[in-house]
């Protein structure tokens, strides 16, 4: 009795071993990164920095996003022509989606519309957010690049790489309301205290965009190949990623001065934040993740896929369990997405049975 | 391989920043900076196969050589036209054109209420083993391969060109880009169309073209080596391919046109399995600077020929 006694006490003080060896703030945040070149999304452990998951996809994902009830990742594989969606929490495929080349794509701050732009194709897809019906398709000047929202979800704005232009767009009425020159290659676009910050990529500033007529008020210094503007989670700061100068500038959320840079190799693109408020910063050219803490500016790197584009941050308490071989598949099933419900509008593409019948015989 | 992976990124990757990227912020052109970072792959497998090709066919060339070189001029030459066409000049302009044709045959697919397919979604079991979509892509871009070098043969414009490529008396590994600049352009306008067609993913592409260059250059070497009764019939061999070199298989009545597999030409009865057969190789047909003039020469003449054949003359 004593022996079964001692046994029980023994197991049970063993089983309690891990929860006292991880300290309570300890986290394993998920990481997931899209190779845009490698046809994969890896996915890291934040604590470990190790991949944990490599997740096949078609051809070419750049960017994701949180689905309208913000239960899923919705990645775009622009060249495979699929959405893919995958449970934040588990990295596990939910489903695929065929969908028109989604290169960058962003949802309406009211959550309705999901706006798509087509970088290769030269088109911008207005769809329902929730049903993924299209709503109308733009044909519009060379490469749509990135795209950005007025707060009240009026307005979306695109860039323009080939032309050197921003187009706003009426979600009301689906057609351009003003295209105006900003700047050689502009590329991402950011909505912040009423201005849009374009990234000139051709050049080496950051554009400040009169919304109402897209006149350029200003320009602020950030290096050459600047690209996108970041704005932290309480938007106090904004960081800017430079692709030829490699090098991400701090610029105060007020004022929009510089107050810092940071030397980083490799075409610093995308930023997510991570709970800590540290920033996860894909490096296209050198295949690498870059960590690096805001305070200090100090950053060290993980080797992913290549070229990866788009990251995010699931914030997650535990680690994932380990995963057998066989899980990593994703499920074959692909669901064509809804049929389009606009008259005017081009059905959009929606499954490849024709090719079965023509490449059948 | 997972450092090599990782050595492999970090060299292409200082490349890029420190040489192309500039240079592309310099022009204007960083809308094409993905394009030139993919084309950079095109480059480095270039040069990358070249050493490889040499690695494997030197030795075997030194070893077992069918003759011996006599017309060093005409090999000098050959290699010319390998760094040439290998550096990566002609792929990264079919590459441009093509991704613009291929952003307009989307656009118009879309439009009409396609999307374009992928292998994988013709055969779901290829989604979840990449190896085996690599080996369908290679097996389907070869069979394209098979067909674009018979019409090289069957029309007499095309020929003209061709005739370039069949002219050399003294075949060696390096012969394999001995192409008239035109024909290069066809080739890679029919290789780079069918990968879009079939959807071969962009990352994949380079190491198909390795592949299949591999192939070739080994088929062009000058040494007396076959596969055996089975793998004649699975891979084409340097005794393969130097039938299909010599002069009486040129034109069109040649044998043997396979690149990779002679199983295309087992089905369409274009075969010739003859083991042991070394003929020597030539056009003894066409003019003699097609197989002995410069770079320069041959290009003019090629071209001249090809407007003739055009014209009916």
């Amino acid at each position: 009795m004593m022996r079964r006694a001692q046994s029980a006490l023994f197991f049970g003080l063993a089983g309690l071993l891990p929860a006292l060896a991880v300290p309570s703030s300890a986290r394993a945040d998920l990481v997931y990164v899209l190779n845009s070149a490698d046809a994969s999304i890896s996915v890291l452990e934040s604590t470990t920095k190790e991949e944990v998951r490599r997740i096949p996809v078609l051809r070419e994902a750049h960017h994701l996003i949180l689905t309208p009830e913000r239960g899923e990742l919705m990645v775009g594989d622009s060249g495979g022509n699929e959405l893919i969606f995958i449970d934040p929490a588990t990295a596990e495929v939910t489903r695929r989606e065929k969908f028109s080349n989604p290169y960058h794509m962003e949802l309406s701050p009211d959550g309705k519309l999901l706006v798509v732009t087509s970088l290769r194709r030269d088109q911008v897809d207005i769809y329902d957010a929730a049903t993924r019906t299209l709503l109308a398709r733009l044909k519009v000047p060379d490469k749509p690049s990135h795209l950005a929202y007025t707060p009240d979800s009026r307005i979306a704005f695109v860039t323009l790489q080939g032309v050197r232009k921003l187009m706003a767009i009426d979600l009301v009425t689906y057609k351009p309301l003003w295209t105006a020159e900003v700047g050689p290659q502009p590329a991402g676009v950011t909505w912040h205290n009423g201005r849009l910050l374009v990234g000139v990529m051709g050049s080496d500033h950051v554009a400040v965009v009169n919304p109402a007529d897209g006149k350029v008020e200003r320009t602020i210094f950030a290096g050459r190949g600047a690209h996108t503007v970041f704005p932290s989670p309480d938007r106090k700061l904004l960081y800017v990623n430079s692709r030829v100068d490699s090098r991400i500038t701090v610029l105060d959320g007020e004022t929009l001065e510089p107050r810092a840079h940071w030397d980083l190799p490799g075409g610093p693109d995308c930023i997510a934040f991570d709970p800590r408020g540290r920033l996860w910063v894909t490096l296209r050219w050198t295949g690498r993740l870059a960590i690096v803490d805001p305070a200090s500016g100090e950053w060290e790197t993980v080797p992913v896929g290549r070229s990866p584009h788009g990251v995010f941050v699931q914030p997650r308490a535990a680690p994932l369990p380990p995963l057998a071989v066989s899980e990593t598949a994703p499920p074959a099933e692909v669901t064509p997405s809804p049929t389009s419900a606009g008259t005017e509008v081009a059905v959009p593409a929606q499954q490849p049975a024709v090719w079965r019948r023509m490449l059948g015989r | 391989m997972s450092t090599i992976a990782s050595l492999y990124a970090e060299a292409t990757g200082w490349i890029f920043e420190h040489a192309l990227q500039p240079l592309l912020y310099a022009l204007e052109l960083m809308d094409w900076a993905e394009d030139a970072y993919a084309w950079l792959d095109f480059a480095l497998f270039g040069l990358f196969g070249i050493a490889v090709a040499w690695a494997v066919c030197r030795p075997l060339e030194a070893w077992r050589p069918v003759e011996s070189v006599s017309q060093h001029g005409a090999v000098r030459t050959d290699m010319l036209y390998t760094f040439l066409n290998r550096l990566g000049v002609l792929p990264l302009l079919a590459f441009v054109f093509l991704a613009s044709v291929q952003a307009a045959w989307e656009g118009w697919l879309t439009e009409a209420g396609l999307l374009p397919p992928t292998l994988e979604e013709l055969a779901p079991l290829l989604r979840d083993h990449p190896v085996l979509a690599f080996a369908a892509y290679v097996v389907v871009l070869d069979f394209g391969e098979y067909w674009r070098h018979r019409a090289q043969h069957a029309f007499r414009w095309w020929w003209a060109l061709h005739a370039i490529h069949h002219a050399q008396r003294q075949m060696t590994f390096w012969t394999d880009d001995r192409n008239h600049v035109l024909d290069d352009i066809i080739a890679a306008v029919w290789f780079g169309g069918i990968a879009l067609l079939i959807g071969v993913p962009p990352g994949q592409f380079p190491a198909v073209v390795l592949i299949l260059r591999l192939a070739e250059s080994l088929s062009h070497a000058n040494v007396r080596l076959d596969y055996g009764r089975l793998g004649e019939r699975l891979l084409v061999s340097p005794r393969f391919h130097r039938l299909h070199h010599a002069p009486l298989s040129a034109g069109a009545h040649g044998r043997n046109y396979a690149v990779l597999l002679p199983i295309w030409d087992w089905i369409f009865g274009t075969g010739d399995f003859r083991r042991g057969v070394f003929p020597p190789t030539g056009a003894p047909e066409e003019p003699e600077a097609l197989a002995s003039g410069g770079w320069l020469r041959q290009q003019a003449i090629g071209l001249r020929r090809m407007v003739g054949a055009i014209g009916g003359r």
